[in-house]
């Protein structure tokens, strides 16, 4: 059973259908890649699997079991850990405080107002070990804010991954980056999935990011599924070269 | 906080414990009473300082608690501990459902709403003269002292040692909370909401907590400035109270809990020394206000700690 | 006396009253459309508009002038203040407005109070607006009748100047997207003073109008300045149209309320109020807050 299994999942905005009878399926251990031309709804898409958008229509399982309508945090605590197009952190904090309040989200008490040293312990070495994973030790105790964009991308990830996730769903990771700090980040990143066998959903623009990263590679247009495979079969794909072709009529 | 303010602060309170050894009683009552907005200030740094909830109603927490005491006390035989504990606890529950409410917005119209609640309290303070006692308020609230021995606790005295306990037990328990799992959620609130939801907290349940408890510590003190003033009137429920408080939370040092009593009693102050020698205070405090807005929002707290500090370290001062 | 010029009455009561808070709300809103900045100081304007206006009725002896010029005096101390200490703090978040704009109306309502002195004074209606009006055989105070007609033309005015006056398009690119309009060339900074005293001005307007009606006092600040909040909540935060209907709502509320509910007028305002925003968090006309 795959882990994460999208079925017939549509968003509606009035008239305009930004997700059209998605189905895909995630197998654990999988990276894959979600891409498309502007506008297809790859970002409805992760929208709607984390909760901060409702799908119209279809189901969406994690894990077997239905999510599709549930609150974003509910979703987010059952193991799925996203992060966003937009770098979004807390700036004054240093870096291991925001990873240290992300992996907080997933302990049982992280609301205990008094004391809670154990609860800071167990989410400090939770986010001690994301940020090595991701090469960012050096700079833990640096505040957010003032850190450089590529390291503020992987704070990102590594704050998703300080939450243990099952699910890391990234949404153009390399977003805003130069060539060559887009470089750094792939490397770091490729790096990582290598050695942790993490299950990943990705969305990218950058094709050479996603053939870096993927095992398998789903592609949309105009909100539906046109093409699904491993990476060589859909660079092949004749209906995908069309839609990125012809995407701009 | 560091070892050296931990002595300072024990330092504080034991001259304060000190005080009526030493000070005249015209003193003492201004000394009271700077310690009960003191109270009142630091419960609002919680929201404001803490969570970046800025409430422009924060007097509906404390004119709640002065009637809620001053009814009490005006109208059963229920001893004074008993009932400040008890109006403060009363603000703490009907704040649940202000704050319930007040969430649904966010920013500027969460202000608003706070305001709107306040003046709603306002409103009904006026007309519901059975209770309230309608614009003459509720006078001659007296120190009931009850039947377990608490006599000490109604002299003028014994009531300044009340409030300073209520401070001190106030100010512990907000340490203790803005450092807790709790506060650090908090944090992540008032640095960027958007990104605590995402990372799977439920922000609304936090911030309805920390206005449930910023109101009860504020009702707290507006509890104790009942019995201590004698009455309790509509101005303790008007939004020029819940300006004032915010003054004193901004001048003092936001997201401190030790600014706001600096900056409470440095508003006591001002009030009487600038009152002494000019009848244009409120117009020069009006100014000094916004000047610290301008040039120093970190506040008397935030200047006096960075000053140590650079004073400490002198390579770092450049 | 017959129940429908009662009730006439009544209306045009509540339409003078819907006029003055009128002046208050659109102000507010057009600073906080453009601005994102609450105007805190907005009743302590209206209060300084109605004391210049007395002012001026003393030394001209004639209140034609104070109304024409008042406004203005009061608005160019309102753009002075955007310029001299506001424009400081667009980089900082919405509150240090709030803050700052609360210490304005500290510092202005004091020096009021020290120029004018704490008694209220009375500015009287010009000899023409003096008499009553039978309508109904009901007399109706002709003052009361100019307040509502002043409202329409005003309300009228500000209408056609945001849709066709060029600083009127300004404000609305600018309300929009400020990033955007100063790349198109247009000047915010100016954009932002013209509004901050374009507001001020239309709340010192209300002030000259509302004197003659209820005499010019220390005490007018305070409670004005909850009415022009709770307008702008209702109506939604920036928008024109938004004002007019939460003054015309609010003036209804008050002037019915007062008679039919008198023990409740009060409170009535605040859980419309309240129930407005619990199903639209960002008021009949506002954005989703």
């Amino acid at each position: 059973m795959a882990l994460l299994e999208l079925d017939g999942v549509t968003r509606r905005y009035g008239a305009l259908v930004a997700l059209d009878q998605v189905a895909m399926a995630v197998e654990e251990g999988e990276v894959r890649a979600v891409i498309g031309p502007n506008g297809a709804g790859k970002t409805t898409l992760f929208n709607v699997i984390t909760g901060t958008v409702k799908p119209t229509a279809g189901s969406i399982r994690f894990a077997g079991q239905p999510i599709a309508g549930l609150p974003s945090h509910q979703i987010c605590r059952l193991g799925l850990s996203r992060t966003f197009q937009i770098t979004s952190l807390f700036p004054e904090m240093s870096a291991r405080e925001n990873a240290r309040l992300s992996a907080q989200a997933r302990h049982g008490r992280r609301w205990q107002p008094f004391g809670g040293a154990h609860i800071f312990e167990e989410a400090s070495a939770r986010a001690d070990a994301a940020l090595k994973q991701l090469g960012l030790s050096g700079i833990a105790d640096t505040p957010a804010g003032l850190l450089s964009h590529g390291d503020q991308r992987l704070l990102e990830v590594a704050m998703a991954l300080a939450q243990q996730p099952r699910v890391l769903l990234l949404d153009e990771p390399t977003q805003g980056l130069s060539v060559e700090e887009t470089q750094q980040a792939v490397e770091t990143l490729a790096g990582f999935l290598k050695t942790s066998g993490m299950t990943v959903l990705l969305v990218e623009h950058d094709m050479e990011v996603v053939f870096r990263l993927a095992h398998r590679i789903t592609v949309l247009h105009r909100g539906a599924v046109i093409a699904d495979g491993a990476p060589d079969a859909v660079q092949a794909d004749k209906a995908v070269q069309e839609a990125y072709l012809g995407g701009f009529e | 906080m560091s070892a050296g303010l931990r002595a300072l602060l024990v330092a504080v309170v034991v001259v304060l414990a000190a005080a009526p050894f030493g000070l005249p009683p015209f003193a003492m009552t201004l000394l009271t009473e700077a310690l009960i907005l003191g109270l009142f200030a630091m419960s609002l740094d919680l929201m404001f300082g803490y969570t970046r909830l800025v409430s422009f109603g924060h007097a509906a927490a404390y004119g709640l608690g002065a009637y809620a005491c001053g009814f009490m006390l005006l109208h059963t035989d229920m001893p004074l501990l008993f009932v400040v504990f008890g109006a403060a606890l009363l603000t703490g529950i009907v704040a649940i459902g202000v704050g319930w409410i007040c969430t649904l917005a966010t920013g500027v119209s969460f202000s608003m709403l706070t305001l709107a609640f306040a003046q709603l309290l306002y409103a009904i303070s006026f007309k519901w003269t059975s209770v309230t006692g309608g614009s003459d308020g509720l006078a001659g609230i007296p120190r009931t002292a009850g039947p377990f021995g608490f006599d000490a606790l109604t002299s003028k005295t014994g009531f300044y040692y009340l409030v300073l306990a209520c401070l001190v037990g106030a100010f512990l328990v907000c340490f203790a909370l803005v450092r807790s799992p709790f506060g650090a959620v908090l944090r992540g609130i008032r640095e960027n909401e958007a990104k605590t939801i995402a990372l799977g907290y439920n922000t609304r349940l936090y911030k309805i907590a920390v206005v449930a408890v910023a109101y009860a510590l504020g009702g707290l003190a507006g509890a104790l400035y009942a019995p201590f003033a004698g009455f309790a009137n509509t101005e303790l429920l008007f939004w020029l109270l819940s300006g004032q408080v915010l003054i004193m939370v901004i001048v003092g040092g936001s997201g401190t809990l030790v600014g706001p009593i600096l900056g409470a009693a440095f508003f006591m102050l001002m009030e009487h020394q600038l009152s002494s020698w000019t009848e244009a205070w409120a117009l020069y405090f009006g100014l000094i206000f916004i000047a610290f807005v301008l040039f120093a929002p970190q506040g008397i707290w935030g200047v006096a700690t960075a000053w140590l500090q650079r004073s400490r370290n002198p390579t770092r001062a450049s | 006396m017959n129940t429908l010029a009662f009730l006439l009455t009544q209306i045009v009561n509540a339409l003078s009253q819907s006029a003055l808070l009128f002046f208050l709300g659109v102000g507010l809103t057009l600073i906080f459309g453009l601005m994102r900045i609450v105007n805190f100081a907005h009743g302590a304007l209206y209060m300084l508009g109605a004391f210049v206006g007395y002012s001026l009725t003393k030394w001209s002896g004639n209140y034609w002038v104070a109304l024409a010029v008042a406004p203005v005096v009061v608005g160019l101390f309102g753009a002075a203040f955007e310029f001299a200490i506001l424009r400081r703090l667009y980089r900082r978040d919405a509150h240090a407005f709030l803050m700052v704009t609360f210490g304005l109306a500290l510092v202005v309502g004091e020096a009021v109070r020290l120029t004018w002195g704490p008694d209220a004074l009375q500015v009287p209606a010009p000899d023409l607006l003096a008499g009553v009006m039978f309508i109904l055989d009901e007399p109706f105070p002709l003052y009361r009748l100019f307040l509502v007609a002043t409202g329409v033309i005003v309300a009228v005015a500000i209408w056609q100047f945001l849709e066709r006056a060029r600083l009127g398009l300004l404000i609305r690119a600018t309300s929009q997207n400020a990033d955007m309009a100063s790349a198109l060339g247009v000047d915010v900074k100016r954009v932002r003073s013209a509004v901050f005293g374009i507001g001020c001005g239309l709340a010192a307007l209300g002030g000259v109008l509302a004197a003659p009606l209820v005499t010019a006092s220390n005490g007018m600040a305070a409670t004005v300045i909850i009415d022009a909040f709770v307008i702008v909540i209702i109506g939604g935060m920036g928008s024109f149209l938004g004002s007019l209907i939460g003054a015309l709502l609010v003036g209804f509320v008050q002037v019915f309320g007062n008679y039919y509910l008198p023990d409740l007028a009060l409170a009535f305002m605040y859980l419309v109020m309240l129930a407005i925003l619990m199903v639209r968090p960002g008021g009949l006309l506002g954005k989703e807050a």
